[in-house]
């Protein structure tokens, strides 16, 4: 079954995305910012047709021969078009880095082009069933982000940044590219379907190198380390983006690759277990000790998504809803974050200093990014608590104590430098007077993203709903029709 | 009214939404809303007192609907004879510290929205039936808090707010912990206080021990209880008048109610398990506290050391598990929540003149300031214990309570009152006695909105000191039946 078209809304986007290029091409300079309308658009677009899916799964979700669309994808192809669609509305009022006001001006529908071939390579991502796939996809998400966080060619630090992005990205994925050759040697085939023997030696070794290749990918400690440069670097747009849409996608694909399809040998929840404890760990006590508001918020998206893989140690109960319910949260929060960030950015700087006295300057705005902070540290009524609940409850859920203890140490640690932003904003006297000023776009990504935070946070029932719904998949369902058929678990059935 | 209880929740969250809108400069509108909001949530529970039937133990003015079923979270209110001065004590304190406070003048806009978004969670707090929502309206608490001490403080306010803010939350994580174990050990499970009261015989010791341990660092940080009282001098001391008032009259009572809410009645085993350790604790609290107080000349810190040691009688009262000692306890957190409001208040009017609250600085106001002085000292005295006053009766039952119990430890706690009562009149003599220091010639004496602050404190002290059937009243069924039902644990 090849079953093309379960893949339509990622063509479709992959058109609009090359339409994009091209026309950047007529388009004059001043007219640039229309190419960046016209990608929200098209991402309004993709979301549409992601609709499609979800009205009509009988012709629009099933398995293909690499891919398969359920609504776990789903969920997560609509996250990441939601990411997409804030960040674009985020780079139209983006004004560069603060020494130099380096916004590129020009290929600006290069630019969106990206962002959507990017999000297509994520959707992919999410959907995959066989390792090639997963390593094209992959491929296609890097290479684009690569050119992004490197978009500001005049600012030294964001060609740093995209610099060491690609080194250490090339590296990951042969890494993966390897573990997916000792797969293949193993089992005679890169599908993760269908495959009667996932034990072994080779395999369990595979099954590590893939997961190095994906720890990159979604920043998981100890292969965390590009991160701060290159998300400092980026233009803040792409580091909102960054940040949330290949995170996310690639805790998406591990989730179902590792935990659905390739046990192999290994105890693969202790080992996320582990992970999880790391890299929260490491994410929140560097953040301390960080003045550059882009780099604090780049430690504190490592923990975070820390807190996710904690999740992961309850793979068959909550765990996968608490991913889905966190990944949701997530965005709309960090969105906030960022949002704030570019205000104070295009006026001032990324330094902490920048915040003095916003409190006194602006109360609302200065309120609600509290607010998202403290929804980034997951205290109440915040969609952020929600969001750490749900997975403490998979924590405790699956029995695993230590681990849930270690995560709620964490979210103490983790207030320390979260309200140091809002100390900075809140405590310091101002330096300026008058009200800060911003772009249109820029409030109504801070509408919507507080809206969400706080309807999250109080009525989450909705999305607590959705997301038990969508955390079925029918890569479970394909698996379990396997082991129906092999003769030695169940013969009775066998016709 | 059937919505009650959700009302006297959440005027004080419109008042401060309203506040919200109101533009900075307007500092009259600010007070006059916030005031409204107040003073509207707190007739709404003296409402409350008059529908709530005082003969039952039964959880009365329910109200429960579904949250968010995909959990089995339920928005479920209710009070009883325990919650119900609980209630009442927040929203009146909430009251006179807004009056008190309509002299801040920095930032009113913000300070009066934090302070009502505060008591939106200190209610909250003592009326939530179900575990979800208590703990939401636990950490609300936390981040206004934060502000208020931050912004308003003293000189080292920005560490204070900041150790008071990870301290707490330090303690109530576990908590969070405790309960998603809780939800997760019952079948079906759930997160309603009410029905997990019910479980506790299928559950082993050991598990009740763990959960009690998770608890029991939530709410002693609260309370707070020795070793964890660190975050409080400073946390009082730095804060701002009104806000230590709440501080110390209602945040503290959130430890002591949690210890009887759900470290007694949800795990009972646990709590006789910690009981040789609880009473061990509770005598420190009281005569370190009292040594504490006893050595700082600053009155504010003074007072912010005699609440360790008064928590400590609550505590006293908690171990003996009496009726008795129950119902001391509960006075207790009354009677010091209602003295140690109007000593903060008081305290904080000689500053705000003054402006030191070292006590040696001063000397023989008692004949320049008459109605400070009789405010202050009838304070006091209710506060060392003195009967005929609030404090004594609390202090009383709590002893008497532990008595039967702990023989040793009770008998040895009474030191703490002596060095109490050596501390307050020590101050009395330094502060109101002796020659005037002509430095302070020109002193005034309290100003009408002082005294409309802590008139009510200083009259309701007298009034429970001299009669104080209606408060135990109220409180009496609901914690015999609290003794009654789960005697045979604590035989």
């Amino acid at each position: 079954m090849v079953n093309l078209k379960l893949l339509s809304p990622e063509i479709f986007l992959s058109v609009l995305a090359l339409i994009l290029m091209l026309a950047d091409l007529w388009v004059p300079r001043k007219h640039g910012k229309l190419l960046f309308h016209l990608g929200i658009a098209f991402s309004a677009a993709g979301l549409l047709s992601l609709g499609m899916a979800y009205s009509d799964p009988a012709n629009y979700q099933g398995m293909g021969t690499s891919w398969v669309v359920d609504p776990m994808g789903l969920f997560f192809k609509v996250i990441v078009l939601i990411t997409t669609l804030l960040s674009l509305l985020l780079s139209l009022d983006y004004a560069g880095e603060a020494s130099a006001r380096t916004a590129p001006t020009r290929h600006l529908g290069t630019f969106a082009g990206l962002v959507l071939l990017c999000s297509v390579g994520m959707m992919l991502l999410v959907s995959s069933v066989d390792l090639l796939l997963v390593f094209l996809s992959l491929e296609l998400v890097s290479i684009t982000s690569f050119i992004l966080s490197g978009f500001e060619r005049t600012n030294l630090k964001s060609s740093e940044g995209a610099m060491k992005y690609f080194l250490i990205g090339a590296f990951s994925s042969a890494v993966m590219v390897f573990g997916i050759s000792l797969y293949y040697g193993a089992t005679g085939t890169t599908s993760l379907i269908g495959v009667r023997d996932q034990s072994g030696t080779l395999v369990g070794l595979a099954s590590l190198m893939i997961l190095v290749g994906f720890g990159f990918k979604a920043s998981v400690a100890p292969f965390h380390l590009w991160v701060p440069d290159a998300y400092e670097g980026a233009p803040t747009p792409v580091t909102t983006y960054l940040s949330i849409a290949p995170k996310v996608a690639a805790l998406a694909a591990m989730l179902r690759v590792f935990l659905q399809l390739m046990p192999g040998d290994i105890d693969m929840p202790r080992l996320f277990a582990c992970l999880a404890a790391l890299t929260m760990t490491v994410g929140n006590f560097t953040a301390l000790f960080q003045t550059n508001v882009k780099r604090l918020l780049a430690y504190s998206s490592i923990a975070q998504a820390g807190y996710i893989l904690i999740a992961f140690v309850s793979p068959g109960g909550l765990g996968k809803e608490a991913v889905l319910m966190y990944a949701l949260a997530y965005v709309f929060m960090n969105v906030g974050a960022f949002t704030v960030a570019i205000m104070i950015g295009n006026e001032d700087s990324y330094e902490l200093e920048a915040y003095d006295g916003l409190a006194s300057r602006s109360f609302g705005v200065s309120l609600l990014m509290a607010f998202f902070l403290l929804s980034l540290a997951g205290i109440p009524p915040t969609a952020g608590f929600i969001a750490k609940f749900y997975v403490f409850a998979a924590a405790i859920e699956a029995k695993y104590y230590w681990l849930a203890i270690v995560g709620v140490l964490n979210s103490v640690v983790s207030v320390y430098y979260y309200l140091r932003i809002a100390y900075h904003m809140f405590f310091m006297p101002a330096r300026k007077r008058e009200p800060l000023s911003a772009g249109f776009y820029l409030y109504s990504g801070l509408a919507v993203a507080a809206f969400c935070v706080v309807f999250i946070g109080l009525y989450p029932d909705p999305f607590i709903a959705s997301a038990k719904i969508s955390s079925a998949t029918l890569t479970e369902a394909a698996r379990s029709v396997k082991t129906a058929l092999s003769p030695v678990s169940v013969p009775a059935r066998g016709g | 009214m059937t919505n009650l209880l959700t009302l006297i929740t959440f005027v004080p969250l419109f008042g401060a939404l309203a506040i919200l809108a109101v533009p900075k400069e307007k500092t009259k509108a600010i007070h006059a809303i916030g005031l409204i909001a107040a003073a509207i949530s707190f007739v709404l529970s003296l409402l409350a007192l008059g529908q709530f039937d005082k003969a039952s133990s039964a959880m009365q003015l329910v109200e429960k609907a579904a949250w968010i079923p995909s959990f089995g979270v339920n928005y479920h209110l209710g009070i009883d004879g325990l919650s119900l001065p609980m209630v009442l004590l927040t929203t009146l304190l909430t009251l006179v510290s807004l009056i008190f406070s309509m002299s801040v003048e920095n930032r009113v806009k913000e300070y009066w929205f934090w302070f009502l978004v505060l008591d939106v969670g200190m209610l909250g707090v003592f009326v939530s039936l179900d575990f979800f929502l208590f703990y939401v309206f636990w950490e609300l608490t936390l981040v206004p808090m934060y502000f208020l001490i931050g912004i308003w403080g003293g000189p080292k306010k920005e560490f204070a707010a900041i150790k008071f803010f990870l301290y707490t939350l330090f303690g109530s994580v576990f908590m969070l912990l405790g309960i998603l174990a809780l939800y997760f050990t019952s079948t079906p499970h759930t997160f309603d206080i009410t029905e997990l009261m019910k479980l506790h015989p299928g559950w082993s010791e050991s598990f009740q021990i763990t959960l009690f341990i998770a608890f029991y660092l939530g709410f002693a940080i609260k309370v707070p209880a020795f070793p964890f009282h660190t975050w409080l001098p400073l946390a009082h001391v730095e804060a701002p008048t009104a806000v230590s008032v709440i501080l110390a009259g209602v945040l503290l009572k959130m430890g002591g109610y949690g210890l009887l809410r759900v470290s007694y009645s949800v795990l009972p085993l646990g709590f006789k398990w910690f009981l040789p350790i609880l009473i061990v604790i509770a005598f420190i609290n009281i005569v370190y506290g009292a040594l504490c107080a006893m050595a700082q000349t600053d009155m504010k810190k003074m007072v912010a050391y005699s609440s360790v040691n008064h928590m400590g009688y609550c505590l006293l009262g908690l171990a003996g598990v009496t009726a008795t000692g129950f119902n001391g306890a509960v006075m207790q957190m009354v009677a010091h929540g209602l003295v140690t409001g109007a000593l903060f208040l008081l305290v904080g009017v000689i500053y705000d003149r003054a402006h030191t609250r070292d006590m040696s600085a001063f000397g023989g106001l008692g004949a320049k300031l008459p109605i400070y002085t009789a405010l202050m000292t009838v304070t006091v005295f209710a506060s060392l214990g003195l009967p005929g006053l609030a404090g004594f009766v609390g202090e009383f039952l709590c002893f008497l309570g532990a008595f039967q119990r702990f023989k040793l430890f009770t008998a040895l706690s009474v030191l703490g009152i002596l060095v109490t009562a050596a501390f307050f009149l020590r101050m009395i003599q330094k502060v109101f006695l002796g020659p005037l220091n002509q430095k302070w010639a020109n002193l005034e004496d309290m100003s009408w909105r002082e005294i409309i602050a802590v008139a009510p404190l200083t009259a309701l002290t007298v009034y429970l000191g001299v009669w104080p059937r209606p408060a135990l009243d109220l409180m009496n069924p609901t914690i015999n039946n609290m003794i009654q039902s789960l005697a045979a644990v604590f035989k």
